[in-house]
């Protein structure tokens, strides 16, 4: 298990994309090198989802789009209690999703 | 390409359903066939579109297992699985089958049992069409992203709760009156949302978007007759024309989207259908959008060209898209009371058109309805299939 989220950057144009695809949308480049998706950026939008799908066992998850500052858009799970449109947080790491015996890790949103 | 004609249209009871997948497959199969009233013309094809077999019910190559429940030896079988876009996935295959000239007739079965799986597994099974690693393992389910895209959307547009509930306001009354629909119960503003038991009637499901701003999950099956010119000669009959079919995808992850309000592919199949059709949106008599949640509904009948962006639920509002408005939209209830059997739906979607282009609609009829369009969105609007259908005098 990573212990990082990663994006691809495009050896040909630079763009970075999160999640990876196997061409750069942008120049259709099939070269990249991994980068770390993660920082400080704001809330796009979120909500409280009551409707879960299995392997949760609580009520509700608080679910958030980030727009991270260099441009990048990351979809997690946001731990502040008073969520708004715009507020800025950063990324942390952490148990995202318990599958059976797995702590799968992803992105938390936290507020700065 | 050859013209291709729908001769026949049928549907199961949209709910729960005690009937197993191939039972709910051959019902609203038959349905379609007795519609057509195919005499001695022989089946040449078999589409059949889910989305859940393989995980809820354990069934897979459902296209076989239909012809042989309908024992349409040799026919040609296939099952097409694209997310909740599978039933008009598989119209489109069935139409192209037809229009290259490789089959004269195709039966078009959309079919789906996933009341038989608790809500968990229910939301999951649907959920795992989100991004695998960027979206499914937070917990995103569908209601969350609608949640999050309506957040947005009434940020931007002005967009209230009343205006969604509006939707399920008026899809109910349409569902009402249709014998087929999985709810048929009326619902009001102050039973939904303003009276203060509103907030236990209507719980919150994914903020904003409350219990009856989502479709139920239902089973059942609906299905389509698609015939060739000659064949719908020989029939005679009504005459409905498939005008023209649009599709177009959409990045996986909806955060990779530049302006995530904007249902770009929606717009480009629409565009697509259009244009193939010859017609554009103001020649539309009536409408099936895709409102697994309300907001959906506003949003696509902008997407599709109808109203200008941001204004859907002013259109709304002004009682436009009411079974007795300009531009009736969801007569058969939609998803939201007609019900959401997954890979039925895009097939129900145009078994109703088939029905209001014929005029055999009884109570929820809209008059004189000679064009009619259907858009089914899948995924959460990574591949949409878009339909103009045309009733020929």
């Amino acid at each position: 298990m990573s212990d990082k989220v990663y994006g691809m950057k495009c050896n040909s144009c630079g763009t970075v994309s999160y999640p990876k695809h196997a061409v750069c949308p942008n120049c259709r480049n099939e070269t990249f090198e991994e980068v770390a998706i993660g920082g400080e950026g704001k809330v796009l939008t979120y909500t409280d989802v009551y409707a879960l799908a299995i392997e949760y066992d609580t009520r509700y998850l608080r679910l958030a789009i980030v727009e991270l500052d260099d441009g990048i858009r990351v979809t997690g799970q946001l731990l502040d209690e008073e969520p708004k449109l715009g507020m800025r947080v950063k990324t942390i790491l952490g148990t995202v999703r318990q599958s059976g015996e797995t702590a799968i890790q992803g992105l938390q949103f936290v507020s700065v | 390409m050859k013209p291709v004609y729908i001769a026949g249209a049928g549907m199961t009871q949209f709910g729960r359903s005690e009937w197993t997948l191939m039972q709910l497959a051959s019902v609203a199969s038959l349905a379609a066939l007795h519609h057509a009233n195919l005499g001695e013309t022989p089946v040449d094809g078999v589409v059949v579109a889910n989305m859940g077999a393989a995980r809820v019910n354990r069934q897979t190559a459902l296209g076989s297992a239909l012809v042989d429940q309908l024992a349409l030896y040799p026919a040609t079988a296939e099952s097409v699985e694209n997310g909740p876009a599978s039933g008009a996935s598989a119209f489109k295959v069935g139409v192209q089958a037809i229009a290259s000239g490789m089959a004269d007739v195709v039966l078009v079965t959309g079919v789906e049992r996933m009341r038989v799986v608790n809500g968990l597994e229910g939301t999951d099974f649907v959920a795992s069409l989100s991004h695998p690693e960027a979206e499914y393992i937070y917990g995103v389910t569908l209601p969350a992203l609608a949640g999050m895209f309506a957040r947005l959307v009434m940020d931007k547009f002005g967009v209230e709760r009343k205006h969604l509930a509006m939707v399920a306001i008026k899809n109910h009354e349409n569902a009402a009156k249709n014998p087929y629909a999985h709810i048929r119960q009326t619902v009001t503003m102050e039973g939904i949302l303003t009276l203060p038991e509103a907030a236990v009637n209507n719980p919150l499901i994914a903020d904003p978007l409350h219990m009856f701003d989502c479709c139920p999950v239902s089973d059942g099956a609906a299905s389509l007759v698609l015939v060739s010119e000659d064949v719908a000669a020989k029939l005679g009959g009504p005459r409905v024309r498939v005008a023209g079919i649009g599709q177009a995808t959409d990045t996986h992850a909806v955060h990779e989207r530049e302006d995530p309000t904007d249902l770009k592919s929606v717009r480009l199949a629409a565009g697509t259908a259009f244009d193939r059709a010859g017609l554009k949106p103001q020649d539309v008599d009536v409408v099936e959008l895709h409102d697994a949640f309300t907001i959906l509904e506003i949003a696509e009948s902008e997407a599709s060209g109808f109203f200008p962006r941001g204004e859907g639920h002013k259109a709304l509002e002004r009682g436009e898209t009411r079974l007795d408005g300009v531009l009736p939209i969801n007569p058969s209830g939609g998803l939201k009371a007609k019900g959401h059997p997954v890979g039925a739906t895009g097939v129900a979607q145009l078994v109703e058109l088939v029905w209001q282009l014929r005029g055999e609609c009884d109570a929820r009829q809209v008059k004189d309805a000679k064009v009619a369009y259907a858009c089914n969105f899948g995924g959460f609007g990574n591949n949409v299939v878009a339909s103009v259908l045309q009733r020929e005098a």
